[in-house]
């Protein structure tokens, strides 16, 4: 569905010392600079795939996703999407494509969503029937009875980025740039939000590219993650299979029934902490089952979770690895 | 074309609930128009009541390119400002990327979103002085003076539209650009006044490089049976140039659009 061969994009951008003389100065002589948002990005995905695009601010994911929305021109390599080259902007593209940014909107602000709905059923030429059926389903999957009549500008943000979703997806798209969705909304808004592209995707089988600074959207919706830094992928590839190469061991977390000494617990494995009754060990992978049996037939177990260790850690560790490749 | 009609009437309708929200404003805005439509009719009056000439235009005949000021003064306030005005917004906040996302002709987006109506008296004042004007003139112009004159005010929309929109347009580069339309309209306040009464070097300026005199005293000529042939020919040319660049620079803007970062 989207195929991408070494997509590049360079920025000009002008500098400016801070202060009134560094304005003086850049109004008359304007230093410039080159800027490698996206630095030769290469990678495919299939139909119905959903993606999860993660790095720090100012990586390239934004750019990425505007050059595959067909914003900008690449500087260069190539892009595809749903068989078209997105800078052309052919209608048909633009029909089978959406970009919902968390943090701009294209709603009216001064009048009710349902006035926005009604300007994209026009400009999408989706015949009434077809609009009337989408408009049901949104408004049962996403809550909206009583927020589709309010001024967009008196809605919550997290009512205003359900709008937001149900007014970009009016056309049904098959490919779905989400930058940022969940942005500044409260943790049960993202979890509506997030079930809401799940549904969406299933419904749809639509290919959907997801960038956000919340671990947590990625992991509920994306099976494959791709991590970028200074405008190239670091990492390309399954979640699972990432947190395995890049973190050996698993978070052994234990309740006991009543207090073991320290040095007895720390014959099994390291501990990571230690507070009266609650227990952390970090255990190596391939000895997880070994040792949680071990643990259970030995001591006064109340309860035992297994997890991995936090996925931004993992990231993290990506971003410190990549980096001292880079200056070696 | 259907579609494009269909689109326009559904955009005027949220673009004037949009202004029905706010009902003070909108009030007020409506006395406003009404205190500047009788100012500018009380300026006409003492400007017109002396039966002077003007640059070789009987007084009547000055007051129909007047009238064709008043007109387009309106029509940009109704139609080209509260849409052309936005595109630098769009430019500078980013929600441009969502404009040229659309499946349809992103510059017939930016061009027809928005009307404001409350400029609309002031169309209707513009075209009521040129039928004043041109029923007080000795001879009242025939069928065929007539439809040159509209066709030649199609001309002049069009080619205000064109340069209006290409000012708009450097908003991709400069991103602030309120002050180059006020430039424009700087010039176009000298359209008050047919262009014979500037001397020779200002007049080659305001028909072939600022094409000011193509937009009210050409036009006002036909409805008054003065055009010359020539004019015709080359205010058609103006227009479809004038179209064809605008077209051609939106394009060539769209290039080099980076879109506000996020």
């Amino acid at each position: 569905m989207i195929e991408v061969r070494n997509l590049e994009k360079h920025y000009t951008v002008a500098e400016k010392e801070a202060g009134l003389a560094g304005s003086l100065k850049s109004f008359f002589k304007r230093q410039i600079r080159v800027v490698k948002a996206v630095d030769g990005v290469s990678f495919q995905i299939a139909t119905g795939e959903m993606v999860g695009f993660l790095g720090a601010n100012g990586a390239g994911k934004t750019t990425t996703l505007k050059m595959l929305s067909g914003l900008l021109h690449p500087s260069a390599g190539e892009a595809r999407v749903a068989g078209f080259v997105p800078f052309e902007r052919q209608s048909n593209f633009l029909k089978t494509i959406t970009l919902i940014m968390g943090q701009k909107q294209q709603l009216i602000w001064d009048l009710p969503a349902l006035d926005s709905f009604l300007v994209n059923q026009a400009i999408y030429e989706i015949p009434d029937a077809e609009y009337k059926a989408t408009m049901q389903e949104f408004t049962d999957l996403l809550d909206l009875q009583d927020v589709l009549k309010k001024q967009v500008r008196k809605l919550s943000l997290g009512e205003r980025m359900k709008c937001e979703l149900a007014a970009a997806l009016l056309h049904k798209p098959k490919v779905l740039f989400l930058d940022e969705p969940t942005i500044g909304l409260d943790v049960n808004m993202q979890v509506r939000i997030r079930e809401f592209i799940a549904a969406y995707n299933q419904k749809f089988a639509a290919t959907v590219i997801l960038t956000s600074h919340y671990m947590a959207d990625v992991t509920a919706l994306c099976k494959r993650i791709i991590v970028v830094d200074k405008g190239r992928i670091i990492f390309d590839g399954d979640l699972a299979a990432l947190l395995e190469t890049t973190s050996p061991s698993k978070i052994m977390k234990l309740q006991l029934e009543r207090l073991v000494p320290r040095a007895d617990l720390e014959r099994y494995a390291s501990i990571l902490q230690l507070e009266g009754l609650n227990v952390e060990f970090s255990v190596p992978r391939a000895e997880v089952s070994v040792k949680a049996a071990k643990l259970l037939a030995e001591l006064p177990v109340a309860d035992i979770t297994i997890e991995d260790p936090p996925i931004e850690e993992i990231i993290g560790q990506l971003f410190t690895q990549a980096r001292a490749e880079v200056n070696v | 074309m259907t579609r494009y009609w269909r689109l326009i009437s559904i955009f005027m309708g949220a673009s004037l609930s949009a202004q029905l929200e706010y009902r003070v404003n909108f009030v007020i805005n409506l006395v406003e128009t009404i205190l500047r439509v009788l100012g500018s009719l009380l300026g006409l009056i003492i400007l017109l009541g002396e039966n002077k000439s003007l640059g070789g235009w009987s007084f009547h005949e000055a007051a129909v390119v007047l009238g064709v000021f008043t007109l387009f003064d309106g029509l940009i306030g109704l139609a080209l400002a509260p849409n052309l005005n936005r595109i630098a917004e769009g430019v500078r906040t980013g929600t441009m990327d969502f404009t040229l996302l659309k499946p349809i002709d992103s510059q017939f987006l930016v061009s027809f979103r928005n009307i404001n109506l409350l400029r609309l008296p002031d169309v209707l004042l513009g075209l009521g002085i040129i039928v004043w004007a041109v029923l007080q003139s000795p001879i009242l112009p025939n069928l065929g003076n007539l439809s040159l004159g509209i066709l030649l005010l199609l001309c002049a929309y069009s080619i205000v539209y064109g340069i209006w929109f290409m000012l708009s347009t450097t908003a991709f580069w400069f991103v602030r650009v309120e002050n180059i339309t006020e430039l424009f309209m700087g010039f176009y306040r000298a359209g008050q006044f047919p262009v014979s009464v500037f001397p020779g070097w200002v007049r080659t300026l305001f028909t072939f490089v600022i094409p000011i005199a193509f937009i009210t005293t050409i036009p006002a000529q036909a409805l008054t049976g003065k055009l010359e042939q020539n004019s015709l020919w080359i205010a058609l040319g103006f227009a479809a140039l004038l179209l064809f660049l605008s077209r051609w620079f939106w394009r060539f803007a769209l290039r080099s659009y980076t879109s506000a970062s996020s």
